[in-house]
């Protein structure tokens, strides 16, 4: 990973935002900010952002690539669209957000600790394994995801909504062993595995 | 309007503002025929709907009363008001035209001594004041409209006030039995001067223009300013009257936006500056002013004005595009949210009165044009060999200040003349 | 003179019937005025009533006509006469029954201002004379445009396009200005994407081939004289030979100089050689020619280079100018395009404040720079230093909040133009009106910009030789809705001298430049004023008995009309005129008049209304109100139902400039208690369309305290104001405080 990292060090040579354009999804997209605010403003998480999709574009464009690839900034972004639906430039900020976070994970940089990228992982190994989310395993390993005791407190708190979902048969107990799953489990790993490779010869092409 | 005199030497100005006003006075000036037909009862267009002019703080009205002056005086000039062109067929230096006249329902006879006025009861929205005041079904549309002479709304056709006003005038000068007019002409060229209109600031979803009082735009500001205006020359706020001391100005409301207008309208950097001094001029020292903006496009020598109100220090510059508006139900206050990109600062701000700096559209959409023209992505028109002797003035060939809409309204009245010069030339 | 006869007209309609007693009145004009014919009607302005009229002067002789109805400001359309006649408009209804209140206890005294103004009117007209066009004019039908850039060459081709002949003098011996030393230009048709090729060389191409333009190279005006229609300019060739033309009119085109960026060492400017200015950078350009742009150092390719917005402009530092050039936000996007164009990996970075491309053009081109990945930064430059591979540009970024240092190949200076708008008169002159000689500008010390003091024009006018400058050396004109108001009548400036502009609006410019020349010389053809009285046939003449060749009408004339003769007499120059009347106001023996407004139009109604004496109780003071913006204020103080005092006499004048202060004093000595003047604002922002003649009745009237001190009057009694055309509630205001001021000071003891 980390010599994926010197590798686009190097190619780039301090052309960040050329190397945005081309590793970043909608990352095109990038120069055409004028520096409104708009989004910074418009993001219901904004408080959080140590930096707002605003000034990471102005970032991008004076080389601080290390400020932003390991910045948890773009981990913020919940989707909500706000800062598209109102930027004057239409620039897909949302997209460009996540696809900075993508790059960064996949550039090793991403910080170690976040939150969403630890969900986002949780998630897609859950989902992954059986072709279905299972939706008890993934919320006990969110519950436990700091730490054992934390995991017991966070279950005990939660545990008159986890009765609650017993009653009304939201959640049963059985998906512990195994849980349910989609048809062809073996078919659809080897759809992702083939989706990984492409993706892998896409970048490498591209990066 | 029996006998509209025009030839393929006559030249046609459409639109009665600063821009068409000039074009036709310029070309009637240097001895052309010229009629001017303008869709509403008056003359003077959107200037005559402003307080001040920057950078001079002078009035608009000033130069409206040299400019009618001009016109009462000038013999080539014909003025057609009421009118609007539905078609354009031929050539250059022989278009035929069909204009079509609505009933004024008021003919020559009108001193406009206002007893029309005084009988009638029905009221409407005052288009003058952008609906922030009423008048009467019979109105003089503002105190220097030309011609001098007042208007029967058409929806008072056919009630009993329609009647009282007839009643009510000594002069005949009131004819129920107007009807719309059609006409066709011959004209050798045509300066189209439709002008621009204020962006709909409803559809500025986040600032909430439709949903909160105390969010005006900077055209209902001017209107404010007005003595004889919605508010008696002050600037109160729409929710509970009460003096809008601290007052936030937002900079391309609907401009440099591809939501709303992509192009800038270039007047509204200048515009807020200018509104920014009818604080003090209203309150002395005791005001705040706030301009939320993205760049300040205070061009070329109109820089020093910039310059000026920077040096107030009752004036604040935050360069941020405005988020959102939420209203502060207690106290009316329009919060505004955003960040302030200049190193990174949130803010929600309350102020008493928020003014959008409205952008600029052309009045004419792309398909409302009568011949085929040559427009550009922002609907307007391109000075293009494929529009004949079609030519733009004014904010119908850009977003333009006063002094250049001036300047285009000259400078096509000369390629009007062009055309009509040569037509006079191959006739001998 | 043929026989006068007068005719005056009374209408009774509009309330007038009702509250005013039209038989006292018509026995007024009868009587008092000297009417010869009197005639009421219903309805003055109705088909009737106006053929009535016509009949009278058609078939009964009237030649001069009161009417006495309304405004002078309404019906102008049915109360217009043609022929030898003269009009005076008795203001009854706005001047009177609406600015009084229609009660009982005072009918009387509306009444006394009825009959005032019916008297007035006829003395007014009894002292006009039907205008003629001047003797002298001018036919010549050629235009001169001085400059052959962008602006001047347009003006040459649309005034050549419209039939009329030309002649381009150019300093240089090529024509192309400005824009004809760049490599491209931004784009002036849509799409607004990408730099185009500069209009200049289908212009020249355009020139060349146009019979009806010839152009002078190499050449300068070394004397114009004239007035439009008959201007006759020396045009002198580098060579040392000398042609005399006549024009028409003249376009000064003269175009701007690129600021000197050796003022700029802070810039890295002379330090390094890789720090050039924008239009260096188009010579890198041409040389380069589509191919690799190379610095001027070492020849080495550049692959980075910074553009920094604002230099030396927008800036109060000295020898910076003050104001912004408008066009380098767009010009250097052009610029950094040369390197994107050719290969988009060259970093081009634009350091700005403010990013000004307005309009939809302007806006287009500024995505598509962004588009092709120039980077725009706000960011404020502190310096340029020279550093190991290129020039070091030290900056604060203002959006990151941080000082930033960034080496770049090459460094391009947006600097500002400075317009050749020839020597600043008003310096030159200076205090002392009489200078002999004018080369004193040079010195001239405290001033920020240096401004080119070769004349462009060399006029021999007395009041200097170019254009008077408006604002930071530029020819601008003062008023935003009339751009092309310059102080010089036929003359007219256009392109970057007038404002700084880019080339659209240049050629905009231009076009509506030659449009005002061809005005110009249509009306000295029939002898008609320009702009703002556009088609005023009258013209000041002078009694050369009375003249004492004081001087003041050639000084204090706003538009340079007025030369000396060999004599030393004033030389009128009719078709310079601008028929404000500032020299009737000025001359102190009063031998200046117009046909149609003298001393003695004014006068005389000043004379001919009813003083009561003082034990009648009832005063009457003298308003004079400018025309254009006072007296219309009265108007619609009256259509809003305002009121002011019944002793007011109200009399529009063409400009506060053309009030003689002997009106003041007859006034005053035929027993008026006040007079109250309202002009337009005066100043740096003055209002007044004749540019002076608001500030010198200001100055005038501050004389007067002299003359009421001699008639042992107070100075309170004499008052002048400045009053906008809004001043709709102010303007009564200020007549009823001249009402209060005379109920506490007691009348004027001057009453017979």
């Amino acid at each position: 990973m980390s010599d994926y990292n010197q590798q686009m060090i190097e190619k780039y040579r301090g052309n960040f935002l050329k190397e945005v354009e081309a590793n970043v999804e909608e990352g095109d997209w990038v120069k055409m900010c004028m520096q409104c605010g708009v989004c910074s403003g418009s993001c219901p998480l904004g408080p959080h952002w140590e930096h707002p999709p605003q000034e990471i574009f102005m970032m991008i464009r004076a080389n601080k690539r290390e400020d932003i690839l390991s910045s948890s900034s773009m981990w913020m972004c919940t989707s909500c669209y706000n800062c598209i639906a109102r930027c004057p430039r239409g620039l897909p900020i949302t997209h460009i957000m996540h696809g900075l976070a993508t790059y960064a994970k996949r550039l090793g940089l991403a910080p170690k600790e976040q939150p969403t990228a630890k969900f986002a992982q949780l998630f897609w190994d859950n989902l992954t394994k059986t072709g279905r989310v299972n939706e008890l395993k993934l919320g006990l390993s969110l519950y436990f995801m700091n730490g054992f005791g934390e995991g017991i407190k966070t279950a005990l708190k939660m545990k008159d909504v986890g009765l609650g979902m017993l009653k009304t048969k939201r959640m049963t107990p059985m998906e512990m062993l195994g849980g349910h799953k989609c048809k062809d489990v073996k078919g659809l790993q080897a759809m992702l595995k083939k989706a990984e490779e492409l993706e892998e010869a896409r970048i490498g092409k591209r990066g | 309007m029996s006998e509209v005199i025009a030839t393929n030497q006559t030249i046609l100005v459409v639109g009665g503002g600063i821009s068409g006003m000039t074009a036709a006075l310029e070309a009637a000036e240097c001895g052309k025929q010229v009629l001017l037909v303008e869709k509403n009862p008056t003359v003077g267009g959107r200037v005559s709907q402003l307080y001040k002019y920057f950078p001079k703080l002078c009035h608009p009205k000033c130069g409206l009363e040299i400019n009618l002056r001009r016109m009462k005086a000038n013999r080539n000039l014909r003025l057609m008001t009421l009118t609007e062109v539905t078609a354009v067929e031929g050539e250059a230096g022989n278009y035929s035209v069909t204009l079509k006249t609505s009933p004024r329902y008021v003919n020559d006879n009108c001193t406009a001594c206002g007893a029309c006025a005084d009988a009638v009861e029905a009221e409407f929205d005052d288009e003058h004041n952008y609906g922030l005041m009423k008048r009467k079904g019979a109105w003089l549309p503002f105190n220097q409209a030309y011609p001098f002479r007042y208007v029967l709304d058409p929806r008072i056709i056919g009630t009993p006030d329609a009647d009282k006003a007839k009643a009510a005038c000594k002069y005949d000068a009131i004819d129920l039995d107007m009807q719309e007019e059609e006409t066709t002409i011959t004209v050798g060229a045509i300066v189209w001067a439709t002008g621009w209109r204020p962006y709909d600031a409803g559809k500025i979803q986040p600032y909430g223009y439709d949903r909160f009082d105390n969010v005006i735009t900077s055209v209902e500001l001017e209107r404010m300013m007005d003595p004889h205006g919605p508010t008696g020359g002050k600037i109160l706020r729409p929710s509970d009257g009460k003096e809008a001391k601290d007052v936030a100005f937002i900079q391309c409301a609907g401009s440099r936006d591809k939501n709303h207008l992509k192009h800038c309208s270039r007047i509204c950097c200048m515009a807020s500056l200018k509104q920014a001094t009818y604080l003090p001029e209203q309150y002395g020292e005791d005001y705040k002013g706030t301009i939320y903006y993205i760049d300040i496009r205070a061009i070329d020598r109109l820089d020093d004005f910039y310059q000026n109100i920077q040096k107030d220090p009752n004036i604040k510059f935050v360069k941020s595009k405005v988020a959102s508006i939420t209203e502060d139900k207690e106290t009316g206050n329009p919060v505004l949210h955003g960040v302030d990109t200049e190193g990174y600062h949130r803010y929600s701000n309350p102020h008493d009165l928020v003014v959008l700096a409205i952008g600029m559209e052309p009045s004419v959409p792309a398909d409302g044009f009568p011949m085929e023209v040559v427009i550009n992505e922002e609907g307007f028109v391109e000075l293009d060999e494929k529009n004949g002797a079609f030519f733009a003035a004014g904010c119908s060939s850009d977003a333009l200040d006063v002094n250049r809409a001036v300047q285009s309204g000259t400078a096509s009245a000369l390629r009007a003349i062009q055309v009509v010069n040569r037509v006079a030339g191959a006739e001998g | 003179m043929a026989d006068m006869k007068i005719g005056a007209y009374i209408c009774k309609g509009c309330g007038l019937g009702e509250r005013l007693d039209c038989d006292e009145l018509a026995t007024i004009a009868k009587r008092d005025g000297k009417a010869q014919v009197v005639q009421q009607h219903d309805f003055l302005c109705s088909e009737d009533g106006v053929s009535m009229i016509r009949n009278d002067i058609d078939n009964e002789g009237v030649n001069r006509v009161v009417i006495a109805a309304c405004s002078r400001r309404a019906k102008t359309d049915a109360f217009n006469f043609d022929g030898e006649v003269c009009v005076a408009r008795a203001n009854l209804r706005e001047g009177v029954i609406w600015i009084r209140p229609d009660e009982d206890e005072f009918q009387e005294t509306t009444q006394e201002m009825a009959a005032d103004y019916v008297r007035m009117g006829c003395a007014e007209v009894k002292y006009q004379t039907p205008p003629h066009p001047a003797e002298e004019r001018g036919c010549h039908e050629a235009i001169l445009v001085v400059g052959g850039g962008v602006s001047g060459m347009t003006a040459a081709l649309e005034a050549a396009k419209a039939g009329y002949p030309v002649h381009i003098v150019e300093k240089e011996a090529q024509l192309g200005g400005a824009v004809g030393q760049m490599w491209k230009d931004i784009p002036m048709h849509s799409p607004y994407t990408d730099p185009v090729e500069p209009v200049t060389r289908r212009l020249i191409e355009e020139v060349e081939a146009n019979e009806r333009i010839t152009v002078h190279l190499s050449s300068r005006l070394t004397k114009t004289s004239g007035a439009p229609g008959r201007f006759s300019a020396d045009i002198s060739a580098e060579s040392g030979s000398t042609t005399t033309e006549n024009f028409g009119a003249i376009v000064m085109a003269s175009g701007a100089t690129p600021y000197d960026a050796s003022k700029l060492p802070e810039l890295g400017y002379g330090k390094s050689p890789d720090v050039v200015d924008r239009v260096e950078m188009e010579k890198l350009a041409i040389e380069a020619d589509g191919g690799p742009i190379k610095r001027p150092s070492d020849g080495k390719e550049v692959k980075k280079v910074t553009f920094i917005q604002c230099a030396g402009q927008r800036s109060e530092k000295e020898g910076h100018l003050p104001y912004c050039s408008g066009d380098c936000c767009l010009t250097s996007i052009k610029q950094a395009m040369y390197f994107k164009d050719r290969n988009p990996d060259i970093e081009t970075e634009v350091l700005f404040t403010d990013l000004r491309t307005p309009g939809a053009p302007g806006e287009d081109f500024y995505r598509s720079g962004q588009d092709k990945e120039v980077t725009f930064r706000k960011g404020v430059v502190s310096e340029v230093v020279a550093g190991s591979n290129g020039p070091v540009v030290k900056f604060k970024d203002l959006i990151l909040d941080e000082d930033v240092e960034e080496e770049a190949d090459l460094v391009v200076l947006a600097t500002g133009m400075v317009p050749n708008s020839g020597v600043d008169i008003e310096l030159a002159a200076g205090p002392n009106v009489e200078g002999e000689e004018e080369e004193a500008q040079t010195d001239s010390e405290g001033n920020a910009i240096e401004i080119p003091v070769e004349s462009v024009l060399n006029l021999t006018y007395r009041q200097g030789k170019d254009l008077p400058h408006l604002k930071y050396g530029f020819n601008d004109s003062h008023f935003i809705c009339f751009p092309y108001e310059t102080r010089r009548t036929g003359i007219y400036a256009s392109g970057p001298v007038r404002r700084p502009m880019d080339t659209p609006q240049a050629i905009e410019d231009a076009t509506g430049a030659a449009l005002k020349a061809i005005q110009a010389l249509e009306n000295a053809k029939l002898g008609r004023a320009a702009h703002p009285r556009s088609g005023d046939l009258s013209y000041p003449s002078f009694r050369k008995e009375g003249c004492t060749q004081c001087k003041r009408c050639t000084v204090e004339c706003p538009f340079g009309a007025i030369d000396e003769d060999e004599e030393r007499y004033p030389k009128f120059n009719e078709a310079r005129c601008r028929r404000c009347g500032t020299c009737m106001g000025a001359c102190p023996v009063r031998v200046i008049s117009f046909e149609n407004y003298s001393v003695d139009t004014v006068g005389q109604q000043i004379k001919n209304c009813d003083i009561p004496d003082e034990f009648d109780e009832k005063p009457r003071f003298l308003v004079l109100a400018c025309e254009n913006d006072a007296y219309p204020a009265l108007d619609m103080a009256a259509m809003q139902g305002n009121s002011y005092s019944q002793w007011a006499r109200v009399i529009p004048v063409r400009c506060l400039g053309s009030v003689n202060t002997i009106w003041i004093t007859d006034a005053l000595n035929s027993g008026y208690d006040g007079v109250v003047l309202m002009g337009c604002k005066k100043g740096d922002d003055y209002q007044c369309h004749f540019v002076k003649g608001s500030e010198m009745a200001h100055y005038r009237m501050s004389k007067i305290d002299d003359t009421l001190e001699q008639l042992n009057l107070e100075k309170e009694r004499v008052e002048t104001y400045e009053v906008a055309i809004t001043d709709i509630e102010r303007a009564p205001k200020l007549i009823n405080d001249m009402a209060e001021t005379i109920d506490k000071i007691g009348m004027s003891p001057f009453k017979f």
